[in-house]
């Protein structure tokens, strides 16, 4: 994205969004939970962000069975990212949410942007937030029988459970430092 | 035994006709997920009304890979292994918005020879991509013999591919900071290393001419006929603000007429160097999509063939550590994929692995318009909107 561009959408959303960051390039705009929809509307209304990329969350969760957990303790809660883009100049926004883990429900998109509906119902199974006021809120990829939501962090891979990692007994050890590719100067 | 039909007592035909109307009961058709024209394990719920379709429900999944999850347990260099393999028909360029978000978040500058040479690549599987639907769409829709044709100059595409990276589908060429050496050429730190095979350029000008003549081939072959015109002009028009509501992107929402192209607009590679155009249809229909892509394909061969007068000098790989460690944040970054916009959502909480990676890919939106789209269409006509989605599976399910 161009930098100045990008710079000049964000001047005109923070005066509406407070809270707005634009790291590596990423606008990111964080609003309540009781704004989403309206939020997301103001966005396509106003700022023709009228392409709605992309929906999905994120498990926030210090207790992780798979992968690396945070860095820095974190808040257990679930947070619900929505990519809206416009079809002009390249420039998008990612809104974000924060919700809670124990009753994890929030107000559907499907209203505003009716391409919403199957990314809320991935977001359904993979993280079992539920989408309020979505028509048709069932399981989107897995079968129906499937038990659990995949994407938890708290979900086991089962396959590294019941099966060794491919190539484990080849692995060389892991270097101690960290070296450099020696470049096409050196050797 | 037979009987005897006495012609005579016979009541005329017109007669005999009913004149009222013949009430149809509502049937459920299922298509797939074993279809030919679902392009793999798709399958649609049809509720159908004689020819015409009612409803449509899409029923996803039978080729999900859980890549998200996968992801969180790979390292990155692993995880290039892992989206080769979303989009197989064009995975060269699966690979770039990663390895470009990953490089974001490390601040990692790539050195410019690796760029072209990404950017000669992805364009590659830009045309081999498209050259798989301009076989296929006739196919689907009747005609066999432009597939043969396709196929053919498909293969020139893969066979150059292959010899830079020694894969044809799956090449997993891109590092993080750069792009491996040319298929044998042995390790990255060797002195004078050789990246691009030699006679590489050559042939690449020889076939991208040899492509933009089977264009034209294409366009009298395929475009010329009066039965493909008449299958696919005024079928399935999609308006541009629906596509955009549903997030559908690529040659789809530019053969609705919007000119919107990520290659021109973001710089995860140096397109801005070159001169292209950005084909747009007018109708939004079956029509306007195979041509858009056909197009596409002429405008990759001219940037390829731009690109490789143009190749810098220079080294391959920035220096990056042996153990790639990406640093804590949050980065999205977005590529203009052959099926439309292909995006990796990164959080880095500064492990080996990713937190968490989104994938978001094109196809999977693109066909979320369908049950809008296949509403009221006559059954034939479902395949021929289906087929102009060009979608792969892969794509679909992740």
């Amino acid at each position: 994205m161009d930098q100045s561009e990008n710079t000049s959408l964000l001047d005109s959303l923070s005066s509406n969004f407070p809270s707005t960051t634009n790291d590596f390039d990423t606008l990111k705009i964080f609003v309540k939970e009781d704004e989403w929809v309206q939020a997301a509307t103001k966005l396509k209304d106003e700022y023709g962000l009228s392409f709605f990329s992309w929906l999905s969350a994120v498990d926030w969760e210090n207790d992780v069975s798979v992968g690396d957990p945070p860095k820095e303790n974190v808040q257990p809660s679930f947070e619900i990212l929505c990519c809206l883009s416009d079809t002009s100049d390249g420039n998008f926004v990612i809104l974000s949410t924060t919700i809670d883990k124990t009753n994890p429900i929030i107000n559907t998109l499907v209203n505003v942007f009716p391409g919403a509906s199957w990314h809320e119902r991935e977001a359904y199974e993979m993280f079992g937030i539920s989408f309020e006021g979505h028509p048709n809120l069932i399981k989107l990829y897995l079968p129906d029988g499937f038990e659990g939501n995949p994407l938890l962090k708290s979900y086991e891979l089962l396959t590294r459970e019941v099966k060794p990692w491919p190539g484990e007994v080849d692995v060389e050890p892991m270097p101690e430092s960290d070296e450099e590719i020696k470049g096409d100067d050196e050797q | 035994m037979t009987t005897t039909i006495d012609p005579e007592n016979l009541p005329f035909i017109s007669e005999t006709s009913v004149s009222v109307e013949i009430e149809t009961e509502g049937m459920t058709l299922n298509i797939g997920p074993q279809h030919p024209s679902t392009h793999g394990v798709l399958r649609l719920v049809a509720k159908v009304d004689g020819e015409q379709i009612f409803n449509v429900e899409p029923v996803l999944g039978y080729m999900h890979r859980g890549y998200e999850k996968l992801a969180e347990v790979r390292t990155y260099p692993q995880i290039t292994t892992l989206v080769n393999r979303i989009d197989w028909v064009s995975g060269f360029s699966n690979e770039i918005p990663f390895i470009a978000a990953t490089e974001k978040l490390m601040e990692v500058e790539v050195p410019e020879r690796a760029k072209y040479i990404r950017l000669i690549l992805t364009e590659m599987a830009r045309i081999a991509s498209h050259f798989v639907f301009n076989g296929a769409y006739p196919l689907e829709i009747g005609a066999l013999t432009p597939l043969f044709y396709a196929m053919e100059d498909r293969e020139r595409v893969l066979d150059l591919i292959e010899s830079v990276t020694g894969g044809r589908f799956h090449p997993n060429f891109n590092r993080i900071g750069g792009v491996k050496p040319a298929a044998g050429a042995g390790p990255a730190t060797k002195k004078d290393i050789q990246d691009l095979p030699a006679g590489f350029y050559q042939e690449t000008r020889d076939s991208m001419e040899t492509i933009l003549k089977a264009c034209d081939k294409f366009e009298d072959l395929v475009g010329g006929n009066e039965v493909f015109i008449a299958r696919t002009k005024n079928i399935g028009v999609l308006p541009s603000e629906v596509a955009s509501a549903y997030g559908v992107s690529g040659p789809i929402l530019r053969a609705s007429g919007v000119k919107f192209d990520l290659r021109s607009t973001t710089d995860y590679l140096p397109y801005k160097d070159f001169d292209y155009e950005i084909p747009t249809g007018e109708n939004g229909d079956c029509y306007d999509r195979w041509f858009v892509r056909l197009q596409e394909i002429r405008e990759s061969a001219k940037i390829v063939l731009q690109a490789i007068d143009a190749v810098p000098s220079g080294p391959l790989q920035a220096k990056v550590p042996k153990i790639i460690k990406v640093p804590e944040g949050e980065c999205y970054v977005r590529a203009e994929n052959p099926k439309g916009e292909m995006g990796y959502h990164l959080i880095s909480e500064g492990g080996l692995g990713p937190y968490r990676l989104k994938i978001r890919t094109a196809s999977f939106s693109n066909i979320s318009v369908l049950p809008w789209l296949l509403e009221g269409v006559l059954i034939p006509d479902l395949l021929a909107i289906m087929g102009s989605f060009d979608f792969v599976l892969g794509d679909v399910d992740r």
